[in-house]
């Protein structure tokens, strides 16, 4: 049936029925409902059903309903409030990604806090070989390492060990120097407890050396007859040779302060100087200045441990005088080190010297056959395959389980996201 | 008399009476609406109770742009939606308990329950929402999340159907 024939579709009688019509479409309705005995049957129909399903009644809810909804709103907990349309929704889905984030962060982890393997700590730097010792004799024993540029800390705690061992023998050192030396009359001041004050301006004194030489060999043997003949100590020297560049030397020389200038003008017969500089410091007031708070410090140990062997009244006071005892003989200890760092530099003059052997290429061998030269690329080529692949699988594994923590974060956040946009497009 | 959404506004604003008023008002109506789709009398008083607790926790979530009777009916479904899937897992869907007993009028009540469930789900929840919520067809849409047309023509078919179900229901009855 057109439209023509029947001006009101069966469908739109419904609104009617319902009251969902405006004024106009109702009368319009109305009108053709006068004329229309099939529409209108149709409408006593519809108004016939709503009354008989209007018959199916249902009991009240029990009194006790209310208990259980205001029980749930007496603690009015803003957090649960706020996230409680989240845990009303697949709460399953959450646990999973929950629990799959959780796993992924264990394994990122476990893969941070696992120490660096041998094999880790050596791979993908160039080696370079380093002797370093304290060289403190002719016969002193080399110490061979490993250096790779880019473990810094790994190197440094070689360095560490290294510096110990170099302590020990200078230490030995100490104890064969012959008697009367300078060290002997900083020893001296020191068992005075530092209460002499100084007889001039203390100075500390450096100097830095760099020379370029052809007979490397020599010159670190002529440095150690200079240290002996100015009757200092070598605090540190170090060794290189890479192939293909020329032998380094560095060395720190700590030689009396009055003996710098003849020390520095044989140090300067070892080759050819490239750079030189000297420079001072002087620290007198801050000796001065170190000396009078160390012996104002000691006057009050003096004063608390006087009180100590006086008050023995309450344990709290004898308590509290001896913490304070304790303090500043910590105070004491602490500033004689330093007193005793800044007059060990006044003493002592420091010299770092860095040798460069001047190098000369030496001549290449011939060539190598060329099935050689394709062998040696096979391997190469093989080598390099390998790396490759192993890097791939040490990308994926490095990357992947924080890859993966995120997914898991962000996926969830992104459907909510997503679903929030959508029903909130639906509203509108 | 203050509207439901002004009462939810309140309680938002930390009025706990106007929550009370609010629940006082619905709650037999969500307890009706579960008790209509439910077979279990104990169950759907728990799941009106879910729902408001639901409306209590999620009432920041709540804005006046929706009304308060769309809000109320859409979580209730939910709720509803949410029970029938656990039923069917559990294989627990049981239809029309000879027990299940009615205060009212039981004969033509069972009579009305038993032509609705044959009817499609589609057809049966939009007469429903509009025979016993008394929800407008915008309304019924909103809460459907289907366009207003769509309510038209189910709400059509709906009645129409269920008027052939309770008219051959009733040749039967009179054949017998």
């Amino acid at each position: 049936m057109s439209r023509k024939e029947h001006p009101v579709w069966e469908e739109e009688l419904m609104p009617y029925v319902d009251g969902q019509l405006d004024a106009e479409a109702a009368s319009n309705i109305e009108e053709h409902l006068e004329e229309c005995q099939q529409c209108s049957k149709r409408v006593a129909d519809t108004r016939r059903l709503s009354q008989q399903m209007a018959t199916w009644q249902v009991e009240d809810p029990s009194e006790n309903m209310g208990a259980r909804v205001f029980g749930s709103a007496a603690p009015k907990d803003r957090s649960s409030r706020r996230w409680g349309w989240f845990t009303n929704r697949q709460s399953w889905m959450y646990g999973v990604a929950g629990a799959t984030a959780a796993l992924a962060l264990i394994a990122v982890g476990i893969s941070l806090l696992r120490p660096p393997t041998r094999d880790e700590g050596t791979s993908s730097t160039t080696m370079s070989w380093a002797k370093t010792t304290d060289n403190s004799g002719p016969g002193a024993a080399y110490h061979y390492e490993v250096q790779a540029p880019s473990q810094q800390g790994q190197g440094q705690g070689q360095q560490g060990s290294l510096g110990r061992l170099q302590t020990e023998q200078a230490k030995q050192q100490r104890q064969q120097r012959p008697p009367g030396d300078l060290r002997e009359s900083f020893e001296l001041e020191q068992d005075q407890n530092g209460t002499r004050p100084p007889a001039g301006p203390m100075v500390i004194r450096t100097a830095n050396l760099r020379i370029l030489t052809k007979e490397f060999d020599s010159a670190r043997a002529r440095i150690q007859a200079i240290v002996q003949q100015a009757q200092g100590y070598l605090d540190q020297m170090t060794v290189r040779g890479e192939t293909g560049l020329g032998r380094y030397l560095s060395a720190t020389l700590r030689l009396p302060s009055d003996r710098l200038d003849s020390g520095l003008t044989e140090l300067r017969k070892l080759g050819k100087v490239l750079e030189e500089s000297q420079g001072s410091s002087d620290v007198t007031s801050q000796y001065v200045d170190l000396q009078a708070r160390l012996n104002n410090a000691r006057s009050t140990e003096q004063r608390l441990l006087a009180l100590q062997r006086e008050r023995t009244d309450k344990l709290i006071d004898v308590v509290s005088v001896e913490r304070e005892i304790s303090r500043v003989r910590e105070e004491i200890e602490r500033m004689e080190a330093q007193r005793k760092d800044v007059f060990s530099k006044t003493q002592y003059a420091t010299i770092i010297v860095e040798v460069s052997e001047e190098y000369r290429a030496e001549i290449q061998p011939s060539a190598p056959a060329s099935g050689t030269q394709l062998r040696n690329a096979l391997i190469d080529g093989y080598h390099g395959a390998l790396g490759s692949v192993l890097a791939l699988a040490m990308l994926i594994l490095r990357y992947g389980p924080a890859l993966l923590l995120w997914l898991a974060v962000l996926l969830p956040v992104a459907f909510l996201i997503r679903r929030r946009l959508r029903s909130l497009i639906r509203a509108n | 008399m203050k509207s439901d959404e002004q009462l939810m506004l309140e309680y938002q604003g930390g009025s706990k009476p106007a929550f009370a008023e609010l629940f006082e008002r619905y709650r037999s109506p969500v307890y009706g609406f579960f008790r209509r789709r439910l077979n279990n009398a104990a169950r759907a008083e728990e799941l009106a109770q879910e729902t408001f607790i639901v409306i209590l926790r999620g009432s920041e979530q709540y804005e006046p742009t929706a009304r308060f009777r769309t809000y109320m009916y859409a979580i209730a479904l939910k709720q509803l939606w949410t029970e029938r899937r656990k039923e069917v897992r559990e294989h627990r869907l049981v239809k029309l308990p000879q027990e299940d007993k009615f205060e009212t009028d039981p004969a033509t009540g069972l009579w009305i329950r038993g032509a609705l469930e044959q009817l499609d789900p589609d057809y049966r929840e939009v007469l429903m929402l509009r025979e016993y919520e008394q929800l407008s067809y915008d309304e019924i849409a909103e809460v459907l999340a289907v366009p207003i047309n769509t309510v038209r023509s189910r709400l059509s078919r709906a009645r129409g159907e269920l008027k052939a179900l309770l008219e051959s229901q009733s040749a039967k009855g009179v054949s017998q």
